[in-house]
């Protein structure tokens, strides 16, 4: 084996030797092996690291750097999330089928601490509200001018990081700043200036020795100011009230976090800003305001305080509902009890609201009337039984509906009577008035108001009847000439009025009315006026005018036809009927 | 936005903090330059659509060179000295002062303003001394007074900081 030989090793003598053949067995035999270790030592020196023995160390590597800082995930955080950003670019659903089942708790967790959250600021708006000290706040905030909020958080504030400056170390110039929405933050650059100088005025003054750790915290009134020294650039965060130890780590952790991030852009920092403006963000995430819920603050607080209001709330919107209701079912039931026919006999309220009861067919629809006093008609229910009501409007309602009466007619219920006024056709008269029997609650129909309208051939027949005057000589009861040419007038013209009325189908009844003049006993004049009439009567039936329907009536003196004309009086004038 | 620290040195009595507080936006009252022995303000000044915002470092002027606390020129991108041409020594003294802040500032653009230069009558300045000055500094008559040669002296040094800037690789 040549080839493992060392340079001194080859002589000129070589396979002759014998001796040096064995020596050099031998020093096979015993260096052999460790010259062969040697040489794959030195192999894997030249060659470095193989991916293969990085694989074996890799993971051991990762857990001892891990456990040792945070430096590591650091570094990897950047590869990591551009990692993440590139695999969502190209496969969306992987991610999310990958982060699923961890998103739902998630998200159950952050609604559940939200709801948290706005459960104990209700509690303590309330409890603030109400209480005395609210109130004693109230009037600070009135006294003051500042608003109401703003005074809350000052007493219920247990610290709040106001703002936080990063300040380049060397110059003394501002990097970046944060602050809380709802402050006017001025001139931070001068501030990070003068913050440079009061550190190093406090160095210089109190600790000669450089790089002693410098101004860490100082306080003015309820502010605090904590600075954190990085070999780059400081932090400055102005707190007011109680901040807690983990602020400062919290602060030390953003430093850091900071320098590795942006260490080129702080290194060659010249008074351009610009490329540390990616900074913000984690100096905000520093920014926090914590408030007492007041809970172990103070113990007085009464628990049952915000129950109480809520119940009493409840108990108020509750009673208005019930009120409302209330109002509505006496409404809905008075508005049934006065109506004309409808009876109520038994309403109730259950679960649903049940009126039974009678009802006239010519009444008010109860669902109507329900629904007038705002019930829904829908939710309720209704039984009702038919009858017949006596009360007038039902009645007359009733005898309306029967006799249906024109436009010009009027009923009058008196009593059980129903008196009809006002003119009507003669065909009404005919059918409806007398073939129409007498409705429920009607006793009587007194038509004697009601004058008819007669056609006008008709109208003038009858008038031709009731012109006429038989006149007679004083004190006498025969008929003359003149009286009987008369009588023969009247004769021919009441057959024409009767053929003119069976037309239509109405009947004529003709009253005779005797009278006489003023002279004479008025017995004498009663009994005279009588046979006058009688006389025509008897007259009229000679020339064959027997009419169906004749009434006689003697007036005597007693209804003169025209004052101061004895002549005229002493007659018997004629009156035509028609129904 | 471009920052840049400058910082205002002169012997006590030049008229550093009248020169500049007409021009300057202020926070802080002149107390802090006798309680810290410092007094930040800003000069935003406008070089051809650069806005540049000058954090100035009014330094106490005390009545010895050694009272200046270096600490505060440290990181300084500009110098601004100024002397009062009404007395003499606080020019003769430029030269020892600028050491000094070199030490601790390092080697950055530096201005004087040569102050006062409405008194015409009690002027303690010849041409040559002025020549001599203005061969060794950056040279700007101010008033502050009148306000003459102030935004020019700013100007200059505003310039100068964004030179240097430029200048490094």
């Amino acid at each position: 084996m040549p080839d493992d030989r060392a340079p001194w090793e080859s002589s000129a003598t070589g396979q002759f030797d014998p001796s040096a053949q064995e020596l050099s067995e031998l020093r096979e035999l015993i260096l052999g092996p460790e010259r062969r270790r040697l040489r794959e030592l030195e192999r894997r020196l030249e060659a470095g690291a193989t991916p293969e023995e990085l694989a074996e160390l890799l993971p051991e590597a990762i857990a001892l750097r891990a456990g040792r800082d945070r430096q590591l995930a650091r570094a990897l955080a950047p590869t990591v999330e551009s990692a993440i950003g590139e695999s969502v670019r190209r496969n969306p659903r992987e991610i999310a089928s990958a982060i699923f089942p961890v998103l739902g708790p998630a998200i159950r967790k952050a609604i559940a601490e939200t709801l948290a959250g706005l459960v104990a600021s209700i509690n303590s708006t309330i409890e603030h509200s109400l209480s005395p000290r609210g109130l004693r706040w109230r009037v600070e905030a009135w006294r003051t001018g500042v608003p109401y909020a703003q005074i809350v958080l000052k007493h219920a504030l247990v610290y709040r990081v106001e703002q936080v400056f990063l300040v380049h170390t060397e110059t003394g110039l501002l990097l970046s700043h944060a602050w809380a929405p709802d402050l006017a933050a001025s001139d931070p650059d001068l501030i990070s200036g003068m913050l440079t100088a009061i550190r190093d005025f406090v160095a210089d003054s109190f600790s000669p020795e450089r790089d002693a750790g410098g101004l860490r915290q100082f306080s003015v009134g309820e502010l605090t100011v904590f600075v954190e020294q990085g070999p780059r650039a400081m932090i400055a965060a102005v707190v007011r009230g109680q901040a807690p130890d983990t602020l400062l780590a919290r602060l030390q952790d953003t430093l850091e976090t900071i320098h590795l991030q942006f260490s080129a852009p702080l290194a060659d920092f010249d008074g351009d800003a610009a490329p540390l403006a990616g900074v913000r963000p984690l100096l905000a995430e520093c920014l926090a305001t914590v408030v007492a819920t007041g809970r172990e603050r103070d113990g007085r607080r009464p628990a049952w305080l915000p129950w109480a209001i809520a119940a009493g709330l409840a108990i108020l919107v509750l009673g208005g509902l019930a009120w409302r209701s209330h109002r509505r079912w006496t409404r809905a039931v008075a508005q049934l009890r006065s109506e004309p026919g409808v009876v109520l006999v038994r309403a109730e309220r259950g679960s649903r609201w049940s009126f039974t009861g009678l009802r006239d067919p010519m009444a008010a629809d109860p669902s109507a009337l329900l629904a007038a006093a705002g019930v829904d008609t829908a939710s309720v229910e209704q039984h009702w039984e038919r009858y017949l009501s006596l009360q007038p409007q039902l009645v007359l309602a009733r005898a309306r509906a029967a006799l249906s009466p024109p436009a010009g007619v009027t009923l009058v219920l008196a009593g059980d009577t129903l008196r009809v006024g006002g003119s009507a056709s003669l065909r009404w008269f005919a059918t409806t008035a007398r073939a129409a029997g007498l409705p429920a609650g009607v006793a009587a129909l007194d038509l004697s108001g009601v004058s008819p309208d007669l056609p006008p051939e008709l109208a003038s027949r009858v008038a031709e009847v009731e012109r006429e005057r038989i006149l007679f000589g004083v004190g006498s009861a025969a008929l003359d000439g003149p009286a009987r040419a008369a009588l023969t007038r009247v004769a021919a013209a009441l057959v024409r009025v009767q053929t003119a009325a069976a037309v239509l189908g109405a009947n004529a009844t003709i009253e005779l009315a005797g009278r006489t003049d003023p002279t004479g006993s008025d017995a004498a004049n009663q009994t005279l006026s009588r046979e006058r009439a009688e006389t025509v009567l008897a007259a009229l039936a000679e020339r064959g005018t027997s009419p169906a329907d004749v009434r006689v009536s003697a007036l005597g003196t007693t209804r003169p036809l025209a004052q101061g004309d004895p002549a005229l009086n002493r007659s018997v004038s004629f009156t035509v009927s028609l129904r | 936005m471009i920052q840049k620290k400058v910082c205002m040195v002169g012997l006590f009595g030049t008229g550093k903090t009248s020169l500049v507080q007409r021009f300057v936006h202020s926070l802080f009252s002149e107390r802090y330059l006798s309680t810290v022995g410092v007094k930040i303000d800003r000069k935003q000044v406008d070089l051809d659509g650069t806005t540049v915002a000058l954090v100035l470092w009014d330094l106490a002027g005390r009545d010895g060179q050694d009272d200046i606390t270096t600490s505060y020129l440290r990181g300084a991108h500009a110098i601004l000295y100024v002397a009062d041409g009404t007395r003499r020594e606080t020019c003769d003294q430029l030269p020892e002062l600028r050491a000094l802040v070199r030490e601790a500032a390092g080697e950055v653009p530096e201005v004087v303003a040569l102050n006062k230069s409405d008194l015409k009558d009690r002027w303690a300045i010849t041409a040559t001394d002025e020549q001599s000055l203005a061969s060794a500094f950056d040279l700007v008559r101010t008033s502050a007074k009148t306000g003459e040669g102030v935004e020019d002296a700013f100007q200059r040094i505003a310039r100068a900081t964004l030179a240097t800037r430029e200048a490094r690789p």
